[in-house]
């Protein structure tokens, strides 16, 4: 399965309205917030109604009261005003509090959903994808959509409503005058429509720029002491000033796209004020208008038109916010094909074996380049096995197979006769532990580390980690820590060898005394006194734990029971160590 | 080092006083900046025109000397000056914005290349990143919205609250009145607020770890299953985040309202007081409705200087970050010395530490040109320490470290990077191509590529890709087996035709076969070359003219094989733990 995802500028959507397309995405997002948005719906209708009423009553305050010398009933009018003040504010209150919250839910349960689609996603996505690019999906995407969310989303409902309720006012005054005032409006929501999809357009290529730039930092920082030895400096500064310079075009060109509707919006503003203005003199000469009222038709204009140009404003947010999304959704909408499949109605015939490959052929899907070719063979509990072979002969593939981190191409993987992909992923990891080539330990501690995923030993004190550890064969290794269980760890920098990191791996995996043991070169780094201790510690596991043991370094492999020589797409028995090294030697070589 | 430390926690309590660069950083840009605010006032100030040519029409009707043609003609202007100068303002502000946020990313990358490699390590690439990216887009966002709307705002707050006084000082104290209550709320709201948006970082940081995480380790987390354990830590984040968030919303919604009460109680004390005046006859109907109008005109100015000063805070604390990276002291400078080398390594006296723990002690030894030296010792024990060390990535706390008998400092550091090939432990690889991977140095010939592959032993490989040298290489090297990348880095290292040549566990993912075929392809293809291999296989380095024993950062032992197997117990333990696969090693 492809899980590329577009980096490169492929934007090929055909757009029909804009609107409609983000309700579309946005509305799912909200689902479950009915009662929150119908409340901040009702208050913004109550501030919306609050503002629209207070200028009638001033008005209505100076024709009569003022003009008229009644201070008592300019009193009685502020009473109201003030009451009407009260409420708009508490409304205004109640507006921002709970669609605020509403935002940041739903930016919540988006984050939380795409942490989960992350997680579930097979480990050839992480292959076919930049970790820099999916990071700024992540973070600066939906960050775009927080924005959009804790600010603009509001400020868009309320303003939509004062520009409804100022068009009705302006259509139920004069309806000739008001649809000519509505005329910039209709050519300018006609513009927006044809501008929109190129807007956002531009605002995707810009935050892809962005997710490439990041992509480009965080290789070269990671890399950076090879950069530094191959006085390659230039190469950091090259990288960085292409991706830098391209960022710089598109957040420009996506900068000048998305700031075209405020321009638009004030021109149309000021062209509807003169056409009230000329038309409106023209009607009152005709006998068809009255002054006053032309004063009062062009404050509800401005009613009109101010809150648009705002949504202009908000526009070009929304757009931002929708470009993220469809970086986001394409991430939310890959699948897994590595589902759990239902148990086959027929078991393997029993050969009692532990793991069995049958007619197993691999490809990677980046590569397209075949790695293993009609593979067959049967594991029996509780033996020893070493796969040796040639660089690049397909042993990390025939492993990573054994415990699914990939499907065949074609052709089934059986542990315990069963279909590998009828387990339930639990199971499955329960049954299989695997010591990665390349270890990888997570931000915290060698204790945090060794219990890393282990559901038993979850919530151990140190003291019985420590019991734990002993006996299992396994505190003698604490040693090689200055500071034991509680020494401090990165998943980034040199603070901690690679021997080091290995020697952890080993615990972890070791500790959980899974049914088969698969070790990937995972002692390559570590000094040979230290190996020989993770070999008694391997001796030692129970009985029925079968070890697969991938290794260059012979004495790694002396014990086993069996060997299998892993190249050129097959994997065949090598029998004892004399015909494996015989096979190593003189053997024919693929890569 | 130390003084690093203190120096940028001294940058960190004094953020604030510290920054008045944010403005400083614009200097070069005065031009540009210049030409907003220009546009800016002009579009501002045309728009306060248009309420203007309105009175001015329907004054002229009333009085019956209105000219339809003229107002038209007049108005269109008006419109078409104010489209122009907003979208001027429009552009030049995207222009101006990108600009600065460019070239400041420019200045911050340019600093990290000159930094040593320690900095990077010490520093972290994720805190990096984040300087090159939300810290930099925070100060764009200053130049884009802040500047002109500060300058814009100021001249609006000034003229109207000169007007207001101007037509009626009681009812314009009055009415001015509500600008401190304004003030004041927005200086609570926002002091806590920019609390909380420092929390809110920390979160969001927090967040980006564990995402950062989940990613690097995606193979690990599968074949644990712990997915449901990494979706804990993810909620546990993503909850603080949306706390704070919350809290900052709680602030920001009461803010808001009040503000907007204000007005409105100004607007009631011009109806009540104003109109009082007016039928007093202390004020005419005209002054009151321009009252209302400005009161309009002031009061938009005041928020958008409260929101604006948010934006410069959060400004000010990035650039105050990014900053503390352009102030980071430059590597020392090193000597100017260019030659050619012999080889003749020397090691006098080193101890390096990190933090607490000391990595290398009081190590010295030396190593002829020329001559073959391997170093041998358990995890932990400073081996690869000691390679930084003699590459000049580490920098010693004291001793030093000696090329032909002079001191790594006084030579041009690129100059002798160029002689000193390193083959790291971990692998390394670039997304470029193939080619692009081992030639990655510029010093490296034609000639020496091909010479690197075919002693690397990768001709082979490279004839089964379809693409050759050609194909390119994901990143992190995904698509290669261990063995392979290895053997790219080799030649990488390689292909700058070194005089020495350093290797960091280099056999832990070869076979045997291709590691003895590859060292005597290095004896032959590179005659007289120095070469230190850090190693775990004594049976590869027997014959070598040394072996250094080290452990826990002490030299415990140098010699030969035959002078360690004598005098050292430990190496003979070593030796001991190997010997039962020695026979199939020596056959091979």
């Amino acid at each position: 399965m492809n899980y590329k995802l577009k980096i490169a500028d492929q934007a090929s959507e055909r757009e029909k309205g804009v609107l409609r397309t983000a309700l579309r995405r946005l509305v799912p997002l909200m689902r479950g917030e009915g009662r929150a948005v119908a409340v901040s719906l009702a208050a913004i209708l109550v501030t919306a109604a609050s503002t629209l009423a207070a200028p009638i009553l001033i008005a209505r305050a100076v024709d009569r009261y003022i003009a008229g010398g009644d201070f008592r009933g300019v009193l009685v009018i502020s009473g109201i005003l003030l009451l009407i003040y009260v409420v708009g504010t508490v409304s205004n209150y109640v507006q921002v509090r709970t669609m605020g919250a509403v935002g940041r839910r739903v930016l919540f349960n988006l984050r939380n959903s795409i942490f989960n689609k992350l997680n579930s996603l097979p480990v050839a996505f992480f292959n076919q994808n930049k970790a820099g690019d999916l990071i700024s999906r992540i973070n600066n995407d939906t960050d775009k959509l927080n924005q959009f969310f804790a600010q603009a989303l509001m400020q868009f409902l309320s303003n939509f409503i004062l520009i409804a309720g100022a068009g009705v006012f302006l259509l139920a005054i004069s309806a000739r005058l008001g649809a000519a005032a509505l005329v910039p409006a209709a050519v300018v929501l006609a513009l927006t429509q044809l501008l929109s999809p190129w807007v956002r357009r531009k605002s995707l290529a810009s935050l892809r720029a962005l997710g490439g730039m990041s992509g480009e930092i965080q290789e070269s920082l990671n890399n950076f002491k090879v950069i530094v030895a191959f006085n390659r400096l230039d190469y950091f500064r090259d990288k960085f000033r292409e991706a830098n310079e391209a960022n710089y075009a598109a957040s420009v060109s996506a900068g000048v796209a998305s700031n075209t509707f405020t321009p638009l919006y004030t021109l149309a503003s000021t062209l509807a004020q003169l056409i009230v203005l000329a038309y409106g003199i023209y009607l009152i000469s005709h006998g068809a208008f009255t002054i006053g009222l032309l004063i009062g038709f062009l404050l509800y204009v401005t009613n009109f038109y101010a809150p648009l140009r705002q949504l202009a404003a908000i526009w070009s947010s929304l757009q931002l916010a929708l470009a993220g999304l469809d970086r986001i959704s394409e991430v939310l909408a890959l699948e897994s094909d590595m589902r759990t499949v239902a148990e086959a109605a027929a078991p393997r015939a029993g050969d009692g074996s532990i793991l069995a490959f049958e007619g197993v052929t691999f490809r990677y899907e980046d590569s397209g380049k075949e790695v293993l070719h009609g593979v067959s063979f049967a594991l029996q509990k509780g033996k020893t096995y070493a796969l040796v072979g040639p660089t690049g002969g397909g042993k990390t593939t025939t492993a990573s197979l054994m415990a699914r981190l990939f499907d065949p191409t074609s052709g089934t993987v059986y542990l315990e006769g069963r279909d590998i992909r009828s387990y339930e992923p639990a199971a499955r990891a329960r049954k299989i532990g695997f010591i990665l080539q390349e270890p990888f330990l997570f931000t915290g501690t060698v204790r945090d580390n060794i219990l890393y995923g282990n559901e038993e030993y979850k919530g151990r004190t140190s003291e019985e980690v420590v019991g734990l550890l002993e006996s299992a064969n396994l505190h003698t290794l604490l040693s090689r820590f200055s500071e034991g269980l509680d020494t401090p760890v990165k998943s980034s920098g040199d603070g901690i060898s690679l021997g080091q990191k290995q020697i952890i791996a080993f615990m972890r995996a070791a500790l959980r005394r899974p049914d088969i043991l698969i070790l990937d070169e995972a002692t390559a780094n570590i000094d040979t006194v230290t190996e020989q201790l993770l070999e008694d510690i391997l001796e030692k596991l129970p009985p029925e734990t079968t070890r697969i043991i991938i290794a260059h370094r012979l004495n790694t492999i002396e014990n086993a029971d069996e060997i299998f020589f892993v190249n050129g797409g097959s994997v065949t028995q090598a029998g004892d160590m004399e015909h494996a090294v015989d096979l190593l030697l003189h053997g024919h070589r693929q890569s | 080092m130390k003084k690093t430390e203190t120096r940028t926690d001294n940058a960190r309590s004094e953020a604030a006083p510290a920054t008045p660069s944010l403005f400083s950083l614009l200097r070069p840009y005065a031009g540009i900046i210049a030409l907003l605010v220009l546009l800016t006032v002009l579009s501002n100030g045309l728009n306060l025109l248009v309420p203007q040519l309105i009175k001015h029409a329907i004054d002229t009707y009333t009085l019956g000397s209105f000219a339809l043609l003229r107002l038209i003609e007049e108005f269109a202007a008006v419109a078409v000056f104010i489209f122009a100068f907003t979208y001027g303002q429009n552009v030049v502000q995207v222009y101006a914005s990108e600009r600065v946020a460019r070239d400041l990313r420019n200045r911050v990358s340019a600093k990290i290349s000159v930094q040593p490699y320690e900095y990077i390590d010490r520093v972290g690439p994720s805190k990096l990143l984040t300087n090159l990216t939300s810290d930099v887009d925070a100060v764009k966002t200053f130049v884009s919205q802040a500047i002109a709307a500060l300058i814009s705002s100021g001249f609006l707050i000034i003229g109207a609250s000169v007007l207001l006084l101007l037509l009626n000082w009681r009812l314009g104290l009055a009415v001015l009145a509500v600008v401190p209550v304004i003030a004041g709320t927005f200086y609570y709201v926002l002091g806590h607020v920019r609390k909380l948006f420092t929390r809110s970082q920390e979160a969001i940081d927090w967040l980006n770890a564990v995402i950062n995480e989940s990613i690097l380790g995606s193979s690990l987390i599968r074949l644990l299953n712990s997915q449901h354990y990494e979706y804990q830590k993810f909620l546990a984040a993503n909850a603080e985040a949306k706390d704070i968030g919350m809290s900052i919303l709680r602030l920001f919604s009461s803010l808001i309202p009040v503000i907007t009460l204000c007005t409105n109680l100004a607007t009631l004390v011009i109806l009540t007081l104003g109109g009082h005046f007016v039928i007093n006859g202390a004020m005419t109907l005209g002054d009151f409705t321009a009252f209302n109008s400005y009161l309009a005109i002031l009061i938009f100015p005041i928020l958008i200087i409260g929101f604006m000063s948010n934006v410069i805070a959060q400004a000010s604390a990035s650039y105050a970050r990014i900053g503390r990276v352009l102030d980071a002291p430059d590597e020392r400078k090193t000597g100017g010395l260019k030659a050619d080398l012999r080889g003749d390594i020397e090691v006098r006296d080193v101890t390096v530490r990190f933090g607490e723990k000391v990595a290398l002690k009081d190590v010295s030894f030396a190593v002829p040109a020329g001559q073959r030296t391997a170093i041998i010792g358990p995890t932990a024990a400073g081996k690869t320490q000691l390679l930084y060390l003699l590459t000049g990535l580490l920098a010693p706390e004291s001793g030093t470290v000696l090329y032909d008998g002079r001191d790594i400092n006084e030579y041009d550091k690129q100059d002798l990077h160029r002689q000193v090939g390193f083959v790291f432990q971990d692998s390394v690889m670039f997304n470029l191509s193939l080619r692009e991977n081992i030639a990655f140095s510029k010093t490296a010939k034609d000639a020496d590529i091909e010479l690197a592959i075919r002693t690397s032993e990768l001709g082979d490989f490279i004839d089964t890709l379809p693409d050759g040298l050609d194909t390119v290489v994901s990143e992190r090297g995904t698509s290669l087996s261990g063995g392979q990348k290895q053997r790219i880095m080799l030649a990488r290292a390689l292909a700058l035709n070194p005089r020495v040549l350093l290797l960091d566990d280099f056999t832990a993912r070869v076979d045997a076969q291709t590691e003895k075929k590859i060292l005597a392809n290095v004896a032959k293809n590179y005659p007289g070359i120095t070469l230190v291999s850090v190693t775990q296989k004594i049976a590869s380095v027997e014959a070598y003219d040394q072996i250094l024993l080290l452990m826990e950062g002490e030299l415990l032992a140098r010699g030969t094989h035959e002078e360690l197997m004598a005098a050292s117990p430990e190496y003979v333990q070593i030796f001991e733990s190997q010997k039962s696969t020695n026979q199939y090693e020596l056959q091979a």
